[in-house]
């Protein structure tokens, strides 16, 4: 089967996600569709599977136009999508969420023993090891991906698309991962991988295809490409400054430690976690995603109770279990998930970035030489639209994490805790982002910095830990860090 | 899918757009209720007119529709001040019958102190037994996250009963002769009025709470405290504010203020404490605070126009012999036809 | 042998008790399984219980009654579901104002009904079964209405853990959004849900009136409806669950009624407080466990948890 998308443009608002894209591919091909955040892979994929009409242009499968108005057609026409953010149901069984997606499950479920695991015969080839019968919720993420995966090949798609998939997995399962891609196209289907990481298209794909700013700009095999000349068409002419490596901190005395830190309930939970950073030094924290990350920045930052353990800054203990009483003028942080967990979506951008100084205000409210403060902290860090009075849930997921950045990388710090601190930012506002954090380490300040790009944390950070279900499973300094190491600690293998 | 696309120019003029919900609540209104007149066999207009001069028609209607206004304005408020974070109260009613039992506990125990006294004495009273009724739900949303509007609801009859069991037992009449109430209340006690009328000074209490609690909530620090609150806990929180206390805090404000209009029924209007005096007082309140959209002044003239409605009400049970329920009927009419034009036109603005 | 048959007593009327309140127990656990709550369940018992009372009086037969009880309870639900669905209004108000509706339109037409007796149900043959030790003297409790209802209980558990159709159901209360990137359309479950519980709750009120109390008081459901949707969170949305639930509250009045045969001198009227209160601690309790352990339906929970 021979899929062409054909000139095709999609607008939102006044940003040009798709500029006249033309892409076609082949039964057996491996794609990989290569752009920074935010250069309309994603876009174009979902237009695909029919969850976004284009403006203007066209698909056609095998030389004939057709009509994708909706998942339903997609599914139809033999397009599946395995997304970045699945689609399960962690509540349900992997069983049930099969049974879900399996367009000829009966109307009567069936019970044990006979015919339960008739529809089961793909995930069993994929995850020999994977219990049917497991809530999603208590499954690992890659074999959620896994489920996602059996959903799409259970509808018999031709063409499987498949949005970031290495982004939450750890090196070994990315490598069963490009096993599982190529046995998939010599089975005759056609792959398509958005990725924005060189290794998935230099290990695994046979053709890669280059968005930038929405506008195709290259399109060629993959063979003999290395990863500098993919970053030069990615970014395209200009140079992009990139931040500079901060020297290792002359003294080892630690400024903020953490003792034995456990907390945490049935949805998630962290337990006897300890580690020191002295001032100036960079502590990187890398994990699979669900490793109980944002349960320790939490903690760290003292916004979350602790069940046992302490956490102390310059000797003094500022966070002993109880109620978090976060220590707002010491500490910056910023959490995952920017949306849920930092800002106030329906109020504007003013008062989110002074929400925790609303005490230097008058009880009867003037704003005063803030309005001042606001336009100068958007004009640093690039939020946009430039507008204070705008809502921040309207701003996108980039500009929401600069908006963040804005509020907790400025002022004097003694702690910053940075979780996924450029999640959805391109190279240039990343090596920006970069730039600011690791300011405060020269500056003295404990760095602590959660992170899911392994090759960054081994560039920049003075230490690693990784963390596996809530437990700090080692540590690296930068010298040291393989990683083939890091990468089984990242599955639970012993240190 | 715009089957009612109206393209008239006029219509996207800001005032245009202020109007619009309401000028169409109203003619929904209107028509269902027309609609139901007729089908009960009335000349439907007619008793439309009817309403309206039940309610403004000569200076008893419009006194007796400021009597019905000042309960529902105080229980609107007692629903919107929770609303500031977030919270969903239909507990007035419950809160209504504490403040009302405090109240009357406290005069009937200091009976023969001087009114100057007595008088604030009975208020107070009243203000903290209905904040006490609605820190209870207050502190489980805020210690265990139980919904609120499941614990106000239930406490609600379990306030009532309170009052019963009062009134039939231990504070019981004796002269009253098989009717349950408290003996009649000394003069001292009761609220002034005005206009020659039964409009009390409650009505007064409603408008300055509204006015002072507006400008508070949208003017100072702690109202932008709220807002952040009600946005976001886990935000807030990190800013260092306390949630729980503010629910707690939040949550007696609104409880004092439906209390408040228990002991002034019973101080202005009836004399006495005896059972069904809160009406549907509360669930109205958390009808004109839903249909203000939680807006403290906004509730102001729709309590009116609920009182109004009440008030007409009585009227049509007494000239045309319509049953009592009449007034349910209509506040849910209005109710309804609120949130369907409200669900409706934001359903256009996102289409 | 006495207190046998004492609590065997208090159990059976505590079920018969418990009964009407089951109905709608399930019907707004099927409700909320599709991720909607609806308060009106309220005011669709109230319809139902004058409506299912008022077709018995006129035709003199109380299935009829029931049936005619459950088709109100239905048509008040659209309301619910057109405001709600349709319209995208908040979920609670909507509720109270199908409550308010259901509760002003059978208290206005109910007045010709105040008073009015009928025969209810012809009583169950039991023949031998009467003279059983300890339940015997109390079987007389378990009415046609008590066996419907137990029988739905089965009837909802199958449905929601053993079909397809169940399984959709509990895959769109989790979330919507996954279920309809799977071809589900969620809005036309809700839909589903929200008729489903209108159904129950109607033939609950019709239960009420028809079969427990045989006669007519407007407001007569006294908090019931209110009562079963605290009561959805501490059965978990378990329909098997939702018989001890219901349970909890019957008896809890059963015995309550049953305080001053005890001697028991406490007024009827804080007596009556009880089974406000104790569902309100099981509610307390449903919320704890729910907060440690999970299982509200995730959709649902962010309902519960967002605030207008």
């Amino acid at each position: 089967m021979h899929v062409q998308m054909s000139g095709i443009t999609k607008r939102f608002g006044e940003t040009l996600a798709n500029d006249s894209v033309t892409l076609g591919l082949g039964a057996g091909e491996v794609l990989a569709l290569l752009g920074e955040n935010g250069a309309g892979k994603s876009t174009l994929m979902k237009i695909l599977y029919g969850f976004y009409a284009a403006d203007s242009g066209g698909i056609l499968i095998d030389g004939k136009p057709v009509v994708i108005d909706s998942p339903r057609a997609a599914m139809a026409a033999g397009i599946g999508m395995v997304f970045q953010h699945f689609n399960v149901i962690p509540a349900l069984t992997v069983r049930e969420n099969l049974l879900l997606a399996h367009p000829d499950a009966p109307a009567l479920l069936p019970t044990r023993g006979a015919g339960q695991d008739d529809w089961l015969g793909t995930l069993k080839a994929l995850a020999p090891d994977l219990d049917p019968g497991a809530r999603v919720a208590d499954i690992s993420v890659g074999q959620m991906q896994l489920l996602e995966l059996a959903k799409v090949l259970n509808l018999d798609a031709k063409v499987v698309i498949l949005d970031e998939p290495t982004s939450v997995l750890t090196p070994l399962e990315t490598q069963a991962l490009y096993k599982l891609i190529r046995k998939i196209a010599d089975e005759g289907r056609a792959v398509i991988l958005i990725t924005h990481k060189f290794e998935d298209v230099v290990t695994c794909a046979d053709r890669v295809a280059v968005l930038r700013q929405g506008r195709l700009v290259a399109d060629q095999s993959s063979e003999g490409m290395s990863a500098d000349d993919l970053a030069a068409v990615m970014v395209g002419g200009g140079t992009i400054r990139h931040a500079d490596r901060v020297a290792a901190p002359a003294s080892a005395v630690a400024r903020f430690e953490v003792r034995g830190v456990s907390a945490g309930d049935a949805f998630g939970s962290i337990s006897e976690v300890s580690f020191q950073v002295a001032g100036g030094e960079i502590f990187g924290i890398a994990g699979v995603s669900g490793s109980g990350q944002d349960i320790l920045a939490d903690c760290l930052a003292g916004v979350r109770a602790l069940s046992g353990g302490e956490v102390i800054l310059d000797g003094v203990a500022v966070h002993r279990g109880g109620d978090g009483r976060p220590d707002i003028d010491n500490v910056g942080y910023i959490p995952e998930r920017p949306l849920q967990n930092a800002t106030a979506a329906d109020l504007d951008l003013r008062v989110n970035l002074f929400l925790k100084k609303l005490s230097r205000f008058p009880f009867w409210l003037k704003w005063g030489s803030a309005d001042a403060e606001t336009a100068r902290l958007l004009e640093d860090f690039d939020v946009r639209p430039r507008d204070p009075r705008r809502t921040a849930g309207a701003l996108s997921g980039g500009n929401l994490q600069k908006l963040v950045s804005a509020r907790e990388l400025t002022g004097p710090r003694k702690v910053v805790i940075a979780c996924y601190p450029t999640m959805g930012l391109d190279i240039g506002a990343t090596q920006a982002i970069y730039r600011r954090l690791f300011a405060y380490a020269e500056q003295g300040a404990a760095v602590v910095w959660i992170s899911e790009d392994l090759d960054d944390l081994m560039h920049f950070a003075h230490r690693i830990a990784v963390i596996f279900q809530g437990k700090i499973l080692g540590t690296v300094t930068r010298e040291q860090a393989d990683r083939n190491t890091l990468g089984r600690w990242m599955m639970g293998a012993a240190a | 899918m715009k089957p009612f696309a109206l393209n008239l120019p006029f219509l996207k003029t800001p005032t245009a757009t202020a109007l619009l919900p309401t000028g169409a609540s109203a003619l929904v209104f209107i028509g269902v209720s027309a609609l139901f007149f007729a089908l009960l066999g009335h000349e439907p207009f007619g008793l439309l007119w009817q309403v309206v001069l039940g309610a403004f028609g000569d200076k008893y209607s419009f006194t007796e529709t400021l009597v019905k206004t000042a309960p529902i304005l105080l229980c609107a408020l007692a629903a919107a001040v929770p609303a500031r974070l977030g919270l969903l109260t239909v507990g007035a009613s419950g809160q209504f019958y504490l403040g009302a039992w405090l109240g009357t506990g406290i005069v009937l125990l200091l009976a023969e102190t001087s009114g100057l006294v007595l008088l604030p004495l009975m208020l107070l009273g009243a203000a903290l037994g209905g904040a006490a009724w609605s820190v209870i739900p207050g502190f489980l949303r805020a210690r265990w996250e139980v919904n609120e509007t499941l614990s106000t609801l239930l406490l609600n009859y379990v306030g009532a009963l309170i009052v019963e069991w009062a009134v039939y037992g231990p504070w019981r009449d004796p002269g009253a002769l098989g009717f349950p109430a408290t003996r009649v209340l000394p003069d001292s006690i009761k609220l002034p009025t005005f206009l020659e009328s039964r409009a009390h000074l409650g009505l007064l209490f409603g408008l300055v709470l509204a006015v002072g609690l507006h400008l508070l909530f949208t003017r100072s620090r702690w109202g932008l405290s709220l807002r952040i609150m009600k946005s976001n806990r886990k935000v807030a929180e990190s800013a260092g504010m306390n949630y729980k206390l503010n629910v707690i805090l939040i949550m007696a404000i609104g409880g004092a203020i439906a209390g408040l209009a228990g002991m002034c029924e019973v101080s202005a209007i009836h004399g006495r404490l005896q059972p069904g005096i809160a009406l549907n007082f509360g669930l109205t309140g958390f009808l004109v605070a839903w249909m203000a959209g939680q807006h403290l002044i906004k509730i102001i003239p729709l309590s009116l126009i609920m009182g109004a409605i009440l008030a007409a009400s009585d009227a049509l049970q007494l000239f045309y012999s319509l049953p009592a329920a009449i007034a349910v009927v209509l506040q849910a009419l209005l109710f309804l036809s609120v949130l369907a034009v409200g669900g409706f036109l934001s359903k256009r603005k996102k289409a | 042998m006495e207190l046998g048959v004492f609590i065997a007593g208090v159990l059976l009327s505590g079920l018969r008790s418990a009964t009407p309140l089951l109905y709608v127990l399930l019907g707004e656990t099927l409700t909320e399984r599709t991720g909607v709550v609806n308060l009106g369940v309220e005011g669709q018992m109230l319809l139902g219980a004058f409506a299912g009372f008022a077709a018995t009086v006129v035709t003199g037969n109380p299935w009829t009654g029931l049936a005619v009880g459950a088709l109100a309870g239905m048509l008040l639900s659209v309301v619910h579901g057109a405001l709600c669905l349709g319209l995208k209004a908040n979920y609670f108000a909507s509720g109270v104002a199908v409550w308010m509706l259901g509760g002003g339109l059978s208290a206005y037409f109910g007045i010709s009904m105040v008073g009015q007796r009928i025969d209810g149900f012809a009583p169950i043959p039991f023949g031998a079964l009467a003279k059983i030790p300890v339940i015997g003297p109390a079987i007389d409790q378990i009415t046609p209405t008590v066996f419907l209802a137990l029988a739905l209980c089965a009837l909802t558990g199958f449905f929601l853990y053993r079909t397809r159709l169940g399984l959709y159901w509990r895959a769109v209360g989790e979330s919507a959004e996954a279920a309809s990137t799977m071809g589900i359309r969620p809005l036309w479950i809700k839909w589903q849900g929200v008729l489903a519980g209108g159904l129950l709750s109607g033939l609950g009120g019709a239960a009420l009136s028809v079969d427990y109390t045989r006669n007519w008081i407007e407001w007569m459901t006294a908090g019931r409806g209110l009562i079963a949707v605290g009561l959805v969170i501490v059965a978990r949305w378990n329909p098997l669950l939702a018989l001890p639930a219901a349970l909890l509250f019957g008896t809890t009045e059963a015995l309550t009624l049953r305080m001053q045969t005890l001697g028991v001198n406490v007024s009827p009227y804080l007596l009556g407080t009880l089974p406000y209160l104790v569902c309100l601690a099981v509610l307390i309790y449903g919320y704890r466990r729910a907060r440690s352990r999970g299982g509200m339906p995730r959709d649902l929970a962010a309902v519960f948890a967002k605030t207008e």
